[in-house]
């Protein structure tokens, strides 16, 4: 079977093998050793990840865009490349090119470090999330728990950054970040405890296997909701937005933050939007499998996994615009009452489900409803 | 109420400190005072009167001695009054009406930015549009449009 | 910790400033800081013969300028004595009611666009347009018109005109429903909106507070109504009231303010569709500057026995009350022109109606509001 770290190690082989061709006698035998072909797999498989990854994400971008022009009664990006899909590519371009100015007052260290360790962080949690069976960092058993302490960094970075560009709306949208995450965390991590009990392990690509018979979405529909909205919490969207308010904030923590630094934050955001919208997909809605009466034809084309994958991906982040598009920004005490008087007892809810689910075996009803294919 | 009515209560009670109350069309009538009687004249008019609603002040230039004008409306007569007081052109004041409406809080503040009439007893007495420190009081006949030093903003000094 | 909102801040953009004195989120005190815009208007009017003036009145309030130019318009036909031919006076109104909606509906566009809604910001700019594009048609201007005349109105209504107006105001109506439905539908609208920036009427009196703000407090004052301007007392509405005097209160007012409208501008277009006439007086002195005053019957050079007087109007403008007074001493330009805006005032009792909130709630407050700064500073 194809993995990602398969072809990686194709690559690796054959870039390898390419150069002994042409290295003295001495140095080909070590450029054929397996402990180089592996290593530079491994920073291949990282590259492909990273160059995956971003181009998600640029393309996230531009779907969110379209989808949003389109609600909004006009038409989105429509000028550079077709339909404006090189839009963002140009806007990046322009975000690179633009100088970065620090204010006189704020702190060199954090003010660098923050977006550097923001962007870090998002992109380190592609390096454990399966995309499809063998198209991920190996199997760990503890894949799911590694990726949301991941996920739950930024808001520690987003403080860094705030408090140290020395700026009052910056260190106000610290603070309401600090103070989300409170709202926020506990609920999404006892909705997913609610998945690991049916699912019975931390591990993504176990999840996934064992919805062969049933979406998760459908036995723990209430965990799927308190998810969701943790999620849109945890992505920092409307309606939950608050560190980034513009109307009262500027820009909220990021109001000091230009060119090429803005652009981190920028691609962070969506690239924890794409990590929030995968994780919904994986733990879910059966990850990169369909339901088995779906005509084999569409699933048995190479790569089908993935781009079914993708397809369910775009949706999920699909949602979240949607909700972007047609709810007003809520405040932060009202976030915290949200988190823990209707988000905590409702996960708490889904958790005695979910051990239900367990007890009782999954009811009958829920097989014939998505049916899953290997 | 009609004008004479107005002027036959008011006469009543200030006397000839009413320097005289003159048909307006439309309005109720305009209440020539002396500024001395100001704040006893304001209170009337809010208690005795109706008038709970200060609309406007302002104030005119009439280059050798200046105005201040007020328009006050009575929810109770559906009416407009205004009363309009001649200060002197040199040091001009009169005492603040943000006792009765407080609403006066603002209307004063640009009358004193823009014409330089000085209310007595307002909490808060600074310029509103134009810079603080500003040498001008724009409103003023003598003030030229388009000379030069005008158009320097001195910085605020805090 | 003193916060400024503004100037370069995307709340005021750039036009105003807010200092808040916070104690974490609550809002301790306020300080509204004004004079950004100030373009010395009343100054100018000093030097201007009647009707250049009207062109300042476009640009005091940019979202309102027909509204201005009408208020400017009544004080100086006072202060001069002319009496405006009666169709010119329905076309006034007409166009004053299509302002309010266009007003309306910018400060519907701004105001959920600060509480976070996206789209809604654009259906009301989209729909604005439309009320543009009629403007357009009959003043030939989209923003600042010179359209209304000491004595009438520049021109007369274009040929087609009422159908056109008609369909729009059949199309607008369908979307207030649909405005509706986007907030008041909406949970998080009224968590965010309601009982905030709560200014009882008693208060809103005090304060000087007028227009849709004192209107939601439960009073029923409508200089329309009350002190009837124009040919308002010839044309049926309501007064759009509401009695929770908070944020949610104003939306419902500015509501049934644009439904209203609407019904006034029909019976103004039946009216206009039965009375063709002319719509600028007859005799108007020269020196008005109007494009079409007849020649003969002035007194241009001969007498020079110009008419003095005062003139005072008060209207009711998309933002509150509006005011102007002209002084005429007996010359081509005005001696004093004084105006009232309603927002000045209403930003000034921010004072009174903003602390004890926090300062995620200044947008949707002070987006109650409707700040045009222009009309504010002058």
């Amino acid at each position: 079977m194809v993995t990602l770290f398969s072809v990686s190690n194709t690559l690796s082989a054959a870039l390898l093998g390419a150069l002994a061709h042409i290295l003295p006698t001495p140095l080909n035998g070590w450029a054929t050793s397996s402990g180089v072909v592996t290593g530079l797999a491994a920073l291949i498989f990282g590259a492909i990840l990273l160059a995956a990854s971003m181009l998600n994400t640029i393309l996230l971008i531009w779907w969110e865009r379209k989808l949003l022009g389109r609600f909004m009664d006009r038409r989105g990006a429509m000028h550079v490349g077709y339909a404006g899909l090189l839009q963002n590519f140009a806007d990046g371009l322009k975000l690179f090119r633009k100088d970065t100015v620090r204010p006189g007052q704020a702190d060199p260290l954090g003010f660098w470090l923050s977006p550097t360790a923001y962007m870090v962080t998002s992109l380190l949690i592609f390096g454990v999330l399966p995309i499809s069976t063998g198209w991920n960092g190996g199997s760990l058993p503890l894949t799911l728990l590694l990726a949301l302490v991941i996920f739950s960094f930024a808001p520690l970075f987003i403080f860094l950054g705030a408090w140290a560009s020395n700026n009052k709306y910056s260190l106000i949208g610290g603070m309401r970040s600090a103070a989300q995450m409170i709202a926020y965390e506990v609920p999404i991590l006892l909705a997913v405890v609610a998945v690991v009990i049916v699912a019975g392990s931390f591990d993504l690509t176990t999840i996934v296997q064992e919805q062969r018979d049933y979406w998760f979405a459908v036995p723990l529909f209430l965990a799927l909701i308190v998810f969701l909205t943790g999620m849109l919490a945890e992505m920092e969207r409307i309606p939950f937005d608050l560190p980034e308010a513009e109307a009262e904030l500027v820009e909220g923590w990021n109001t000091e933050y230009g060119g090429m630094l803005f652009a981190f934050f920028m691609l962070a955001d969506y690239l924890r939007a794409l990590v929030g919208s995968i994780l919904v997909v994986l733990l879910f809605l059966g990850g990169w499998t369909l339901p088995s009466y779906v005509p084999s034809v569409l699933t048995s084309f190479p790569l089908a996994g993935i781009v079914w994958f993708m397809v369910k991906t775009y949706i999920v982040f699909g949602i979240f615009v949607w909700i972007r598009a047609s709810l007003p920004r809520i405040r932060t005490d009202q976030l915290l009452k949200l988190g823990w008087m209707r988000m905590v007892p409702l996960a708490l809810l889904s958790i005695v489900l979910a051990t239900l689910v367990v007890k009782a075996g999954c009811p009958p009803v829920l097989h014939c409803v998505p049916p899953m294919g290997g | 109420m009609q004008t004479n009515e107005l002027a036959a209560s008011l006469t009543s009670r200030f006397d000839s400190r009413i320097l005289g109350v003159d048909g307006f069309p439309g309005l109720l009538g305009r209440v020539r005072f002396e500024p001395a009687i100001a704040l006893d004249l304001f209170r009337t008019f809010r208690d005795d009167l109706g008038f709970s609603h200060l609309t406007m002040v302002g104030g005119i230039d009439w280059v050798d001695h200046r105005e201040v004008f007020y328009a006050l409306w009575s929810d109770a007569d559906r009416v407009y009054v205004m009363l309009s007081a001649n200060l002197p052109a040199e040091a001009p004041s009169i005492a603040s009406a943000v006792p009765i409406w407080p609403s006066a809080n603002a209307h004063e503040r640009e009358t004193w930015d823009l014409v330089g009439i000085r209310f007595e007893g307002h909490p808060d007495l600074r310029r509103i549009f134009m810079p603080e420190g500003y040498a001008y009081h724009p409103l003023l006949r003598s003030f030229k449009i388009f000379e030069p030093e005008d158009l320097e903003v001195k910085v605020r000094s805090e | 910790m003193w916060v400024n909102m503004g100037p370069q801040h995307p709340m005021t953009h750039g036009l105003w400033n807010l200092r808040v004195r916070i104690e974490g989120e609550i809002i301790k005190d306020v300080e509204p800081e004004l004079g950004f815009l100030h373009r010395g208007i009343e100054k100018i009017s000093e030097d201007r013969h009647y009707n250049e003036i009207i062109t300042l009145m476009d640009r005091t309030c940019y979202v309102a300028g027909l509204a201005w130019e009408h208020l400017f318009i009544l004080a100086a036909e006072q202060a001069l004595h002319i009496t405006p031919p009666e169709r010119s006076e329905y076309i006034r109104v007409l166009a004053s009611e299509l302002q309010r909606i266009a007003s309306h509906m910018m400060w519907y566009a701004a105001f959920v666009q600060d509480l976070g809604l996206m789209s809604p910001f654009l259906y009301g700019m989209r729909d604005r347009d439309l009320v543009l594009d009629l403007f357009q048609s009959f003043t030939g201007g989209r923003l600042t018109y010179e359209y209304m005349r000491v004595g009438g109105v520049r021109n007369d209504l274009p040929l087609g005109f009422t159908g056109q107006c008609r369909r729009v105001l059949d199309w607008l109506i369908d979307r207030f429903v649909e405005y509706d439905h986007l907030c008041l539908a909406s949970t998080i609208f009224h968590e965010r909106c309601d009982g905030l920036g709560v200014l009882p009427a008693p208060e809103a009196v005090a304060y000087g507070v007028t227009g849709p703000m004192l209107r939601s407090a439960g009073s029923h004052r409508d200089l329309r109504k009350d002190r009837p301007y124009s040919v308002y007392d010839r044309l049926q509405f309501d007064v759009a009231t509401a009695t929770s005097a908070d944020v949610t209160g104003r939306y419902l007012v500015r509501m049934e303010e644009m439904r209203q409208s609407v019904r006034i501008s029909r019976q103004c277009l039946d009216w206009l569709d039965d009375h063709p006439g002319p719509v600028l007086a007859a005799q108007l002195p020269r020196w008005l500057g109007a494009p079409y005053a007849p020649v003969g019957n002035e007194s241009y050079l001969l007498k020079r026995n110009y008419p003095t007087g005062l003139g005072f109007s008060m209207i009711e403008e998309p933002h509150g009350e509006a005011g102007a007074y002209v002084v005429n001493d007996g010359g081509e330009h005005p001696y004093r022109v004084k105006f009232r805006s309603p927002v000045l005032i209403n930003v000034w009792a921010a004072k009174r109606y903003l602390p004890g909130y926090r300062v995620a709630d200044i947008p949707p407050i002070m987006g109650s509001v409707d700040v045009c700064v222009g009309e504010c500073d002058r």
